[in-house]
């Protein structure tokens, strides 16, 4: 089975919504599984129409253990606080007090303890589940509590999941989160091809900039996409150079269409909602398919 | 001296967009510090059109190793939750710098002191002026996992400099996690930007939650507020008790300043800069 991984570094140019078309399509010849890597706010099963009641299955998982004081045994020496190099640790009335969205579970303020008072415990903060879309292939999903860390490790847990469910499959398509920090790195690595989706603005070109930087780093081939190709022609250009320079595939181009926004709103894919786009989302389809045999 | 954060939960909803239209409307009266902590993927500078100058590096801490001393025991590898140490016993230790967080349990663990600290770069804080508003802009560097070490650095920078300025703007990463909510942290004030979209209500609705369990009041700003439907955004803001205080329209005008990089102008912005902020 093949990964390719969908990522852009700017937020909103449109991964999710190009990623449920193009497996809509990458889904007719072969058998397909997604996982929506994006773990912070993931929400491309709402580009299928599906709710989180329409999971087959959602599984509490922990991604992180934090500590746990007991005060009884504390003898405020403060070494715990002097050695959280997170400062996720607050004292009050003389006592260790947990910052939770703070704790990186790294477990030196229990070795630093010289009475024992420390223990760490698995917080079961995120959840992990797939379900079958209308199209004949499962979505693996996941949510992070609001707040907590540990999403990177969440990404490998979802990309673990589909991998379960993927017997005699021929793709994995991974979403991955805006952004170029640890769920999106653990997203691209080991991915077999990496689409990138960029629109002609500055921000986009920057970020998309940077978002390949990540996956060359791990050596991986990757592709480009322009969407919302029309709204600046200088911009454009200026993408399309950048994929050469890089030597990015250019998989296409998809341009500016209200029926995106108001695919979105109906929670359908965009092709399944007006199909004068499919074209286009045909064409990438069958570059992406040179590209990856 | 106010400091005014934006965010939204979900990328591309027009947070920059807001943030720096907040601050070139409010630096015709005010000193304005904008501070861009989206720092995977910082653009601020490119929709102000300036040109950043490079302030100072982020750095830390790293574990270094005295081969001399060390014993092979293989105890270093062994309590790195982070997995940037692998070691055998046998073999000096195998260190990942891009993993590493700094947290010092090798350092603590190490049972013949052979570990002792030295330091990478993790990102670059840069600064720039134009019209009247500076700008802090964070910048993580490529393959580091920590961004919110670049965030509390612009945080250390903030709390050195906000009394130079009537108002702080934080324009934050996408996202809910913990660079996100290092952002928000000091903020007096926080606007949310969403669309109409499931997508936007979906991640406004974690983004409001987190900030509730924060205790950071906040307020809803609807972008592109003619695309889409009104009413599954008015249904969340009634679950937590909140308003949409201000709606820009989807207009091509923006589309293009944007894409161009001129500054936005909406009454709407002014509006929400006369009763909310000031």
């Amino acid at each position: 089975m093949k990964t390719i991984t969908v990522l852009s570094g700017k937020g909103g140019v449109g991964k999710s919504s190009i990623s449920a078309s193009l497996s809509l399509l990458l889904s007719e010849k072969n058998k397909i599984i997604v996982a929506d890597c994006d773990v912070d706010a993931s929400n491309l099963a709402l580009v299928f129409g599906k709710k989180e009641d329409d999971f087959v299955e959602w599984e509490p998982i922990s991604t992180n253990r934090k500590a746990v004081f007991d005060l009884e045994k504390c003898n405020s020496c403060k070494k715990c606080f002097d050695s959280c190099y997170f400062n996720a640790i607050a004292w009050e009335n003389n006592k260790p007090k947990l910052k939770q969205f703070s704790c990186e579970g790294c477990e030196v303020c229990k070795m630093v303890c010289p009475v024992g008072a420390i223990k760490m415990e698995d917080v079961y903060n995120a959840k992990i589940g797939y379900t079958k879309t209308d199209y004949d292939f499962n979505l693996v999903s996941a949510q992070l509590d609001p707040g907590e860390s540990g999403s990177g490790k969440l990404v490998s847990a979802v990309r673990r999941k589909a991998k379960d469910l993927s017997e005699g499959l021929d793709y994995l398509l991974v979403d991955s989160a805006a952004g170029i920090g640890c769920p999106v790195i653990a997203s691209v690595v080991g991915s077999d091809y990496c689409i990138l989706v960029a629109e002609p603005t500055p921000s986009s070109i920057a970020d998309v900039g940077r978002a390949l930087e990540v996956v060359s780093h791990f050596d991986i081939k990757a592709g480009l996409i322009i969407n919302k190709s029309d709204i600046n022609e200088k911009y454009k250009k200026e993408l399309l150079k950048f994929g050469k320079e890089k030597k990015l595939d250019f998989l296409g181009e998809i341009p500016y269409d209200k029926s995106f926004s108001n695919a979105l709103v109906e929670m359908v894919p965009v092709i399944k909602f007006d199909n004068k786009l499919l074209k286009n989302f045909q064409n990438i389809t069958s570059n992406l398919f040179k590209k990856i045999n | 001296m106010k400091i005014i954060g934006v965010t939204g939960g979900k990328g591309g909803t027009g947070k920059s967009t807001v943030a720096t239209a907040i601050a070139h409307e409010l630096s015709r009266s005010s000193k304005v510090l904008i501070v861009d902590a989206d720092v995977d993927c910082p653009n601020d500078h490119l929709l102000l059109g300036l040109e950043r100058k490079e302030l100072k590096k982020v750095y830390q801490r790293i574990p270094k190793w005295d081969y001399d001393k060390c014993t092979q025991c293989g105890r270093c590898g062994h309590v790195c939750v982070q997995k940037a140490v692998v070691s055998l016993i046998g073999i000096n230790p195998i260190f990942v710098p891009s993993q590493c967080n700094g947290c010092g349990a090798c350092v603590i663990e190490c049972p013949v002191d052979a570990i002792s600290w030295d330091k990478k770069i993790i990102g670059t804080i840069y600064s720039g002026r134009k019209d009247n508003i500076d700008l802090l802009s964070g910048e993580l560097k490529i393959n580091e996992p920590v961004s919110e070490f670049i965030v509390d650095s612009l945080n250390e920078i903030i709390e050195e400099k906000k009394d130079d300025y009537d108002y702080v703007i934080v324009d934050t990463a996408a996202g809910i996690h913990c660079d996100v909510i290092a952002a928000l942290e000091n903020c007096d004030i926080v606007f949310s930007v969403t669309e109409p979209t499931p997508l936007g209500t979906h991640d406004l609705d974690l983004i409001l939650e987190l900030l509730l369990k924060l205790k950071i009041d906040v307020n809803i700003v609807l972008n592109r507020s003619d695309l889409g439907d009104k009413k599954i955004v008015k249904k969340i803001a009634k679950k937590y008790n909140k308003e949409i205080i201000a709606e820009i329209p989807y207009s091509k005008k923006i589309v293009s300043s944007y894409a161009t990089g001129k500054r936005i102008i909406h009454k709407s912005i002014s509006k929400l800069i006369e009763e909310y902020i000031k």
